[in-house]
């Protein structure tokens, strides 16, 4: 079956079998080992974001039979800060990867075998998931969100049809990638592999970056996104952070929050002589506690991070009431799921639940005090939950509620 | 120049369906959470984003590359290149926070600094590095 275009696409088309470099596409960094090279990495990258999206949306939509233990209590600092890390380093990678493989986007015929069309097919889930996984998260980290869907059911859902596009995509290009991995990486000079080509470079044409020079390239983009932005969680280098999104010595208390208490609607009733936090629930006791009560307390210190979904987070000490202290105040049964809920009139995250581990952990507090001051509004005035290896969001602020389930 | 193609072995099919397997998972989640996820929506803009790179970023690119082809000196070449392909992904990247689309009122910690600046420093190094290559190249006289 031979179709032929007009004369002025035919020019713009790729043969779907032929090299990368052919036709009007003769760069020759449109090479197959530069588009392994950066496949794997992004292959890596995107993995780990995979897997550590995974382990924050399991925080966020627990599951009994794999209940998140509390400890190592920086645990999700780490995974989520390198979430957002890996997935801004991967920026650079897509985009030149994109280039470099573009003669495969406008290949006539689309394909020549059924394993071709259907590989073909899949470069739709694979191109538009990549460039919507990237997006999207950069502009949450932003706080942008020029769309109507929930964001993280929309960045979740997604990244299941990313992933599996790059598990087909790296099964289909398994042979070529390797083969082309595996080649001497000093390859013959361009005029001796290509006379055309040579001769063009002694004019001037289709000199400039070499392969090794756009790989250095996507190496310094990828490094320049990283250096600025991973001072919103690295401490030591958040001078560097110029384009990071947050800064983790911005905010009341000298730390930022991501709602304040105003957006949050709770100024009042944080503030009202008539707060009360009350442990209810499956409990012997229900307690009603003011603030006095609270604070004559016995309190414990804690040095725990915030780590933000959003890749920023610093680490600080607590002081506040334990959780288990409380339960057992009340006479709470034991090895329950606890219910956290906050004065926030609406919102996804007025509420959280510790699983029986995290209810029990030494190091989970209502904490009232922040560097040894009370706490400011913003951060969860009069009293916050303070938790081990946990998203901020689930750090419920303004916390009036206990409840053993 | 059409090399042989080669059948598709079973790694193919296999990785084939594994991987349609999970587009299928991640399908299924998409339509089942509508609520949220607003498939109609959500289609949209993941189309949006793919036409946009398909039919603006990427002839953009291609052009650009071919005008630095022609009109930056070859020694200065390389440099260039690299500095403008660092240029336009930094400047897509950091866009949203110099526009301050997602400012939030009332928080003094949302995007606390002046990006438009920053952008402008971290920019201004990137192209006196490439700057600084290629006076390295004309002293070499590669």
């Amino acid at each position: 079956m031979s179709v032929r275009l007009p004369e002025p696409l035919q020019r713009l088309t790729t043969d779907p079998d032929a090299p990368l470099r052919q036709g009007a596409y003769r760069s020759a960094l449109r090479d197959e080992r530069l588009a392994a090279i950066l496949g794997a990495a992004l292959g890596v990258l995107f993995s780990t974001c995979f897997l550590t999206g995974l382990y924050s949306h399991l925080h966020q939509h627990p599951v009994s039979w794999l209940p998140i233990p509390p400890r190592p209590a920086g645990l999700y600092r780490f995974t989520q800060g390198l979430h957002v890390a890996a997935g801004i380093a991967s920026v650079p990678v897509l985009v030149v990867k994109l280039w470099v493989v573009w003669p495969r986007f406008v290949s006539f015929p689309v394909a020549r075998r059924v394993s071709g069309l259907v590989e073909r097919i899949g470069l739709l889930p694979l191109v538009a998931g990549g460039i919507f996984m990237t997006f999207s998260g950069v502009a949450n980290i932003a706080q942008w969100y020029p769309w109507r869907f929930s964001f993280t059911a929309a960045h979740y859902w997604m990244a299941w049809v990313t992933m599996g596009s790059i598990v087909a995509h790296a099964g289909a290009k398994w042979a070529v990638a390797r083969r082309s991995l595996a080649r001497p990486s000093r390859r013959p000079a361009l005029a001796d592999a290509d006379p055309d080509l040579g001769t063009e470079a002694e004019d001037g044409v289709g000199t400039g970056l070499t392969r090794r020079g756009l790989l250095a390239t996507v190496a310094g983009a990828s490094g320049v996104l990283t250096l600025t932005t991973i001072g919103q969680t690295v401490r030591p280098l958040r001078r560097l952070g110029l384009l990071a999104p947050r800064d983790p010595g911005t905010g009341p208390q000298g730390r930022p929050v991501n709602r304040g208490a105003v957006n949050a609607g709770v100024v009042d009733l944080a503030q009202s002589p008539f707060y009360r936090l009350e442990v209810t629930g499956r409990v012997a006791r229900p307690l009603s506690l003011d603030l006095e009560d609270l604070r004559a307390l016995p309190a414990h210190d804690a040095v725990l991070p915030i780590a933000c979904v959003e890749g920023w987070s610093y680490s600080a000490p607590w002081r506040g009431v334990r959780v288990r202290d409380l339960l057992d105040m009340a006479g709470g049964e034991p090895d329950r799921t606890i219910l956290i809920e906050s004065l926030e009139p609406r919102g996804a995250y007025r509420t959280s639940t510790l699983n029986p581990g995290q209810a029990a952990d030494r190091d989970t507090l209502l904490a009232l005090y922040l560097d040894g001051e009370i706490l400011a509004l913003d951060h969860g005035y009069p009293c916050r939950l303070i938790a081990p290896n946990r998203p901020g969001v689930l750090q419920t602020k303004w916390v009036n509620r206990v409840v053993v389930l | 120049m059409t090399a042989a193609p080669r059948p598709a072995g079973p790694r193919f099919w296999i990785t084939t369906a594994a991987g349609w397997g999970l587009i299928g998972w991640g399908l299924f989640g998409i339509v089942s959470n509508h609520l949220d996820t607003r498939p109609a929506d959500l289609a949209r803009f993941v189309a949006a984003g793919a036409l946009l790179h398909d039919l603006l970023v990427a002839p953009v690119a291609i052009l650009a590359g071919a005008l630095v082809a022609r009109a930056v000196p070859r020694r200065a070449r390389g440099p260039v290149q690299a500095a403008l392909v660092i240029t336009s992904i930094v400047a897509l990247f950091s866009w949203p926070l110099v526009r301050a689309y997602g400012l939030a009122a009332n928080n003094p910690t949302s995007l606390p600094h002046n990006y438009g600046r920053n952008l402008l420093v971290v920019l201004g190094l990137v192209w006196a590095a490439a700057a600084g290559m290629v006076v390295v190249r004309l002293k070499r006289g590669i």
